[in-house]
């Protein structure tokens, strides 16, 4: 069992990790939320009683060994909730810089010129991504002029 | 001793921030909520160290929900965290000062509880007595930095807040990985806990590894060498005000944290986390100050000199920690190395953050933030110059101003303690501290202005006042903290003492409850089980 959720554990992380060195901003936040799983996992196998099996409610008559240790659940609990709370905001984030920049890409929120919208086929270092092309500009176009009107 | 006021540092700061989102959404009366609830929560922190610090040094202990000590949560005032809290609440009241209506204007009505609640993590960190509280704690610190930092910015600026936002995430999120595998090793989070078993050599060796990846954590936090690449570029593109809160106080959250944890619960010589941790931490210490130093020489904007200096200034404090580790050190040696770092801490947060505020006035009166542009500020913004002035030999560590003595104990402490080289490369840092810092002097205050610059608009005047008076309020208490060493230093002492010997705080907290080993607690649970 031990073995199985640690391959889990490692599988998460490396998922998470490889999706963080993405330049998508939203792979970095996928990667991230990955990453919080993971830990909560790591949390609930290394606190876990070897020979735990019995819920720990007093006047049972078992042996303390016998018990799962409730505190790391407490913990991922806690961590669950935190985790929430970081996750609503990272989304929050991503739609306010969505809204505000009309792009996700790193390298294209480094460009210093405020909304350079690219025709489709100028944007070179993501020809080989079928998905960059097609999300990548023209709901960009949509967005901003969108954006433009309201203003 | 056990008592309500421990909880006052969390429940100040709490309400004030609560007051301020509900209050009604005009700037005046949320301001005037802000400043009640910052000067209640100095008071607050100024009886706290008079009790603490004062005659018996007593150290406060609250059971939350009265269970006892390493099975409910524990909050803890000891001497040291009562110099940070006191240090601590002076600057936020300065910065809000400052920043308030500054920040209004950019960042929206909600930066007033966001700014509370920043409060409340730090000093909810500085007291808490157990690591996963920490990390909650933490946690509460980085939401209310991360949104602050992306409140009203443009779009360039939200790029860098991203760097900061994942990289403490990701730090977050090792740490609580870390608490879990302590807690499997260990069997306890609960800093008294720890402690007493890291003394009597009872951490297991499988749990060395979860301790040093902490390193990494508080790291990134603290921006040591490896994990400092975040900083620079995204403390300058925030506003002035918010770069003192998170470049003057936060990084030092880290600092602190690390003497807690690394020279208090795992230092001693019995623990085996020292042997590792020991060298990273002095060859981290070396090559922080250094680099550090190096790149705020080579910038050009006075906000990014200051920024990549805090990497600078944490490497001292890094050294600190090293020597307060030490293994083969006398523990006299060891209690003046963690001294000098913890006055040089409370130093920096002061001197760091004044700083940052005038870099915000000098940005003010001149109109742009790069040193090339500036000049003439010397004859156009007098007492901007004095406050600058001061506040710049302090930092650089001149001999009446606090940085002098903080330099002058950790230094010596380090050469007593036979490492020449980093002696050698802490007062090179100095020296090439003091002349960045004349850098920033001569280019803007004493060379001649920018004939193209604007005269500064004017509705921005009133704030200037209000500005002027927070950076006042530091560098007066720069100034106070080098003139009144003497009691400064023995304050401090008894908190390094604390952290090199805790003796007391194990007592306090854990009281006669130093039960354990767990087959020992099986055993009484089978027997009490059979007795009804």
């Amino acid at each position: 069992m031990t073995i199985f959720i640690a391959t889990i554990i490692a599988v998460l992380f490396g998922c998470a990790v490889y999706l963080m060195l993405g330049r998508e901003l939203k792979e970095i936040c996928m990667g991230l939320f990955l990453l919080s799983h993971a830990a909560n996992l790591v949390i609930l196998e290394a606190g876990r009683t070897p020979g735990g099996v019995f819920v720990p409610v007093l006047g049972e008559g078992h042996l303390l060994s016998q018990l799962v240790d409730p505190l790391p659940q407490a913990l991922i609990l806690t961590a669950i909730v935190i985790g929430f709370a970081v996750q609503g905001f990272l989304l929050t984030l991503l739609v306010v810089t969505w809204r505000r920049a009309a792009s996700l890409n790193t390298a294209q929120l480094a460009q210093p010129q405020p909304l350079p919208i690219a025709p489709a086929s100028s944007s070179p270092p993501h020809v080989d991504q079928p998905q960059g092309q097609s999300t990548g500009n023209d709901p960009t176009t949509i967005l901003t002029t969108d954006r433009q009107e309201h203003r | 001793m056990s008592s309500n006021l421990v909880m006052l540092p969390i429940v100040i700061p709490m309400v004030t921030g609560v007051l301020s989102l509900l209050v009604a959404p005009s700037y005046r009366i949320r301001r005037v909520v802000g400043i009640a609830g910052l000067l209640i929560n100095l008071a607050m922190a100024m009886l706290i160290c008079s009790r603490v610090l004062g005659a018996g040094e007593q150290i406060l202990v609250l059971q939350a929900a009265d269970w006892p000590a390493p099975f409910g949560i524990t909050v803890v005032i000891d001497a040291l965290s009562a110099v940070f809290l006191l240090t601590g609440a002076l600057a936020f009241l300065a910065i809000y000062l400052y920043c308030d209506e500054q920040l209004h204007d950019t960042a929206g009505g909600l930066f007033h509880p966001l700014f509370h609640l920043l409060v409340l993590g730090v000093q909810w960190s500085l007291i808490t007595g157990d690591l996963f509280n920490l990390f909650v704690a933490f946690e509460i610190m980085l939401m209310a930095s991360y949104a602050l930092l992306v409140l009203g910015t443009s779009r360039r600026q939200m790029r860098q807040a991203y760097k900061y936002v994942v990289i403490n995430l990701f730090g977050s999120t090792l740490f609580v990985a870390c608490c879990g595998l302590i807690y499997g090793h260990v069997g306890t989070l609960n800093l008294a806990d720890l402690a007493r078993l890291s003394h009597s050599g009872l951490i297991p060796s499988a749990a060395v590894p979860a301790i040093t990846v902490l390193l990494l954590v508080f790291g990134i936090k603290a921006a040591i060498f490896p994990l400092w690449f975040w900083l620079p570029d995204s403390y300058p593109t925030a506003p002035a005000g918010l770069g003192a809160l998170l470049g003057g106080i936060l990084t030092k959250i880290g600092v602190y944290v690390m003497i807690r944890i690394f020279v208090m619960v795992f230092g001693p010589s019995t623990s085996q986390v020292s042997e590792v941790l020991r060298p990273l931490l002095m060859a981290t210490a070396g090559i922080t100050m250094f680099l550090g130093v190096l790149g705020a020489v080579s910038m050009t904007s006075v906000r990014r000199i200051l920024s990549i200096h805090i990497i600078s200034q944490v490497g001292y404090m890094v050294l600190a920690v090293g020597l307060g580790i030490g293994i083969g050190l006398t523990t006299e040696n060891r209690v003046l190395a963690v001294a000098g770092g913890i006055f040089f801490i409370l130093h920096n947060m002061i001197v760091k953050s004044s700083l940052f505020l005038c870099g915000g006035l000098m940005k003010y009166h001149a109109g742009s933030d790069e040193l090339e542009r500036m000049g003439g500020l010397a004859k156009q913004a007098p007492w901007l110059a004095t406050l600058f002035f001061i506040a710049a030999l302090s930092l650089a560590g001149l001999p009446p101003l606090s940085g002098f003595f903080a330099k002058f104990i950790l230094v010596r402490e380090a050469f007593r303690a036979g490492w020449y080289t980093l002696t050698f490369i802490a007062l090179a840092t100095s020296v090439l501290t003091l002349l960045s810092m004349i850098k920033i002097w001569s280019y803007a205050f004493w060379s001649r202005p920018d004939p193209q610059r604007q005269k500064p608009s004017a509705p921005h005047d009133h704030g200037i006042v209000q500005a002027m008076i927070g950076t006042g309020i530091l560098v007066t208490a720069a100034v106070v903290m080098g003139l009144a060493a003497e009691p400064v230093l023995r304050s401090v002492r008894s908190a390094a003492q604390t952290a090199v010997d805790p003796a007391p705080y194990i007592h306090a907290v854990l009281g006669q409850n130093q039960v354990y080993p767990l087959e020992l607690a099986d055993q009484t649970l089978h027997q009490e089980d059979h007795q009804p």
